[in-house]
């Protein structure tokens, strides 16, 4: 039967239902946590919640939480920042920065098979999020430079130049925010939520689909 | 137990290297702030707002607000034109969004400032003003700094 191909489908993409809480808090955790932090240029959350998203969640949930929040969180972009760019430049724009957070929880969930809840697990988390966050800056920064700069005659080693700073920024971000909430989710991950008595919890991690 | 023995040594290790990265990360970055500015007195400085189809002229004969941004924000409240703005923390700076009712992006044009006919390469409130200074703002399409 059709419908009920569907739904398993879904179900198989969304997995459990601790899989889904998780998945719904780290959408929750990219939109307020960019949204609370607006006035810090690259201070941000999407980028911790897509990484965590693909090495802890996997499914579905590896494009999901990047794509939900940033469908929030794009539109108030445009509205404030990139207000009055024509619609081509902001859609331009918007193409790169999905596409390297889409890129962030592809790359996550390659490491799936390595993430447990062990220091190594968010040392492993924190250490590629630094190469990460600069491939993903000089991905962007290509975005902006073609749709915004170049059209001004901005030649593409000024725009690294003042990228510096802000990938800088966005380091400091990834550096406090991968091992804070990676040794959050991975710990909700591996012993569930509300945890229970510790000596009860499983010490192994939830099935991967 | 949560975190065995070797664990605890690796989570100290690794929260100590850690706050080290953070520390230096956070350093840089303070050095990349620009300074901040120090109030003091400016005379006979200048300012002139052109927008699409208007001009604002302000002339204090002395100010104790030093900036493009507070020579602009003094004129906004003295002679009563709505100002809109933004202010970043990091990196420090104000961001004006709007005066007397013309915002960024209309037509593609944008509020920018010149001091003595040198365009503003850093935030308005960083823009230091000394005596017989003369500030412009217009409303025009985005030039490289």
């Amino acid at each position: 039967m059709m419908p009920r191909g569907w739904r398993a489908a879904v179900d198989a993409g969304l997995g459990d239902n601790r899989t889904r809480i998780l998945g719904v808090f780290l959408i929750l955790l990219a939109i307020l946590g960019t949204y609370v932090m607006r006035a810090y240029a690259n201070i941000e959350t999407v980028f911790v919640a897509s990484l965590l998203a693909g090495s802890l969640l996997g499914r579905w949930w590896t494009v999901l939480v990047p794509l939900s929040a940033l469908a929030v969180l794009q539109p108030l972009e445009w509205g404030m920042t990139y207000r009055g760019y024509m619609v081509g430049a902001m859609a331009g724009i918007t193409f790169f920065v999905v596409s390297g957070y889409v890129f962030v929880g592809v790359l996550g969930r390659r490491l799936r098979p390595r993430v447990l809840f062990r220091v190594k697990s968010v040392a492993l988390l924190t250490t590629i999020s630094v190469p990460l966050t600069i491939a993903y800056d000089l991905w962007t920064a290509t975005g902006e430079w073609t749709f915004l700069t170049r059209p001004l005659g901005v030649p593409f080693a000024t725009m690294l130049e003042a990228q510096v700073p802000f990938t800088l920024y966005h380091l400091l971000s990834s550096l406090i925010f991968v091992p804070l909430f990676g040794t959050a989710f991975l710990f909700l991950h591996a012993y569930g939520w509300p945890t229970r008595n510790p000596e009860e919890a499983t010490s192994r991690p939830l099935g991967r689909g | 137990m949560f975190l065995e023995r070797s664990e605890r040594w690796q989570a100290v290790a690794f929260t100590a290297i850690l706050i080290a990265a953070i520390a230096g990360l956070y350093a840089t970055t303070l050095m990349l702030q620009p300074a901040p500015v120090t109030p003091s007195v400016v005379h006979s400085a200048t300012l002139d707002v052109r927008g699409a189809s208007w001009t604002i002229q302000y002339r204090p004969e002395t100010t104790t607000n030093n900036t493009a941004f507070d020579l602009l924000r003094e004129a906004s409240v003295r002679l009563g034109f709505p100002l809109g703005y933004v202010p970043y923390a990091i990196p420090k700076g104000i961001f004006v969004t709007s005066i007397n009712g013309t915002t960024n992006g209309d037509g593609g044009s944008y509020w920018q400032y010149w001091v003595n006919g040198m365009y503003g390469t850093v935030a308005a409130d960083h823009a230091v003003l000394h005596d017989g200074d003369a500030v412009l703002w217009t409303f025009s399409v985005p030039q490289e700094g």
